[in-house]
């Protein structure tokens, strides 16, 4: 579902990405790991269309990205971001956030598509008119997960995701990403340096040193914390 | 004897809806070692740490029967005397370097003014300790750094000055309120490493403020565990496994490990709490 070859992308003269290449079939979820000023970000905001001035090659199931504004990946993948205070309109209720993908799509029945996805993200439908500081940071989080869900895009970019709520309403965060994932056969594309929720969330995982990715592993070397480079148990020996 | 005694300590802010108590009377006692005090947000964790340092201004109201640093007793002493305690005898390490440090103001001067409020130290002496501080918790070329603006150091580092700063006068009591959530998980080790070693040679007191139960654990001999304003449990680190309220299990249980097969990950029951 995500394809990426040979994929390489500087700021100036630095290089922050170097010839990566990963594959991430449908339905599957890959985490990219690394430390701050590894390039996982970078590599997301690629795949997301936010950075046009990478080389190589990025695929999303049958579309080639073009560097520039693509109209067709907005359909095909959305992101949630770490920060569930930042990322959300202040001045926007629920509602607005909500139907907004929609409007600009040209998508009717909004109603009961906006219903749907409160419904599908656990949120009561009394929140549908709220705006984002009345909420607390779980249910903002879930507003962000809707509002990406609007347009049914069969993949979706996590940065971070739960880096910022509290241990037991990230539980109830990544509880909802595995039952939608289940549900609607999506496919996750996990940034984080968290390797306990890589353990629950994913299937596969990659390794970013410097730009570079170390090593390609699957959720059971990661969870027999048993990876083959020395960097990557490294990454375990500092993670409790 | 020990360092730290706080009986009955209570917070309150004034609301439309009257007074929200969000320290609900905690009494602890803390000697020369190590205390975690864990909870999540809005548990009154931060509030505690602020009350200790009297930083919480109007309208917030802090009452205690008894808080008392060292045999000085923390309710009644004068601001002047407040002032001299605070960066001497007690500091405070914030949370985000980014937002706790002055951005117009160079790095090497920033540690120095803790030295010309609180010593008599004169200029040649007064840069010569802070050198000796920045290497103390191990940045590398010290001379350089000196000259930097905030914005021009990395996170960690950053943090790493805010502690250099804070033990310059080797205080006898740290607080340090969330000192790596800001942080990237391979420079918390580094950062936190940096503090243990720093209170194991001065023999200080530290008090770690934090979300994350599993770093309190590691870095802690004692732990408090807060909910809604009130302790609900202490224990030993090593004891945190075997911990007995159902909030304490709650949060452990709700965490993922690295070798993680639950399907779900159980939610705490927030109404069942309450009652409990």
């Amino acid at each position: 579902m995500i394809d990426l070859k040979h994929l390489s992308i500087a700021y100036g003269e630095t290089s922050v990405v170097k010839d990566v290449s990963l594959h991430v079939p449908e339905g599957g979820s890959f985490a990219l790991v690394g430390e701050s000023g590894s390039g996982k970000s970078t590599i997301l905001k690629a795949i997301a269309g936010q950075i046009t001035n990478w080389t190589g090659r990025i695929r999303l199931g049958d579309h080639d990205l073009q560097q520039g504004r693509d109209p067709a990946l907005i359909r095909l993948c959305q992101m949630v971001f770490q920060d569930p205070f930042g990322s959300l309109h202040p001045r926007k209720t629920v509602d607005t956030i909500l139907s907004e993908p929609l409007s600009i799509h040209g998508l009717g029945d909004q109603n009961r598509r906006v219903l749907e996805t409160l419904d599908a993200v656990g949120l009561a439908r009394k929140f549908r008119f709220r705006l984002p500081h009345q909420l607390s940071g779980g249910q903002r989080q879930r507003v962000a997960i809707a509002r990406a869900l609007m347009l049914d895009p069969p993949v979706m970019l996590l940065d971070e995701p739960t880096s910022a709520l509290d241990v037991s309403v990230q539980a109830e965060v990544l509880n909802l990403l595995k039952t939608l994932r289940e549900q609607r056969g999506l496919t996750y594309f996990l940034v984080t340096h968290d390797l306990p929720v890589v353990s629950f969330l994913c299937d596969n995982l990659g390794i970013l040193r410097q730009g570079e990715l170390v090593e390609l592993a699957t959720v059971e070397q990661l969870k027999q914390q048993r990876f083959s480079s020395e960097y990557g148990n490294e990454l375990l020996s500092k993670s409790y | 004897m020990s360092l730290l005694n706080i009986e009955n300590l209570r917070v309150s802010f004034p609301t439309e809806q009257g007074p929200v108590e969000v320290v609900k009377g905690i009494s602890f006692e803390l000697g020369r070692e190590r205390l975690g005090i864990v909870g999540e947000s809005g548990s009154g964790k931060s509030m505690t740490g602020r009350a200790i340092l009297r930083l919480i201004d109007k309208p917030g109201i802090v009452t205690a029967d008894k808080m008392e640093f060292d045999g000085l007793d923390l309710t009644t002493l004068p601001n002047k005397q407040m002032r001299a305690l605070r960066g001497a005898r007690i500091s405070m390490v914030m949370q985000d370097p980014k937002f706790s440090l002055n951005p117009v103001i160079r790095i090497g001067d920033q540690i120095a003014e803790v030295l010309s409020f609180h010593s008599k130290l004169n200029a040649r002496q007064r840069r010569a300790r802070v050198l000796e501080s920045l290497e103390a918790v191990r940045i590398t070329d010290p001379e350089r750094v000196y000259k930097l603006y905030p914005h021009e150091v990395s996170g960690g580092m950053g943090q790493r000055i805010m502690i250099a700063m804070m033990v310059i006068l080797e205080p006898d009591l740290m607080i340090a309120d969330e000192p790596t959530s800001a942080l990237d998980v391979s420079v918390q080790a580094q950062v936190l490493d940096i503090m243990d070693d720093l209170v194991t040679r001065t023999g200080m007191g530290l008090i770690i403020i934090s979300h994350d139960l599993n770093m309190v654990a590691r870095y802690c001999d004692r732990i408090l565990v807060m909910f809604n304003g009130e302790i609900v449990e202490t224990c030993a680190a090593s004891e945190l496994a075997n911990a007995k309220h159902p909030y304490t299990q709650g949060l452990l249980a709700s965490m993922p490990t690295l070798d993680e097969h639950r399907n779900r990950l159980p939610v705490l029951d927030r109404d069942q709490l309450g009652s409990v």
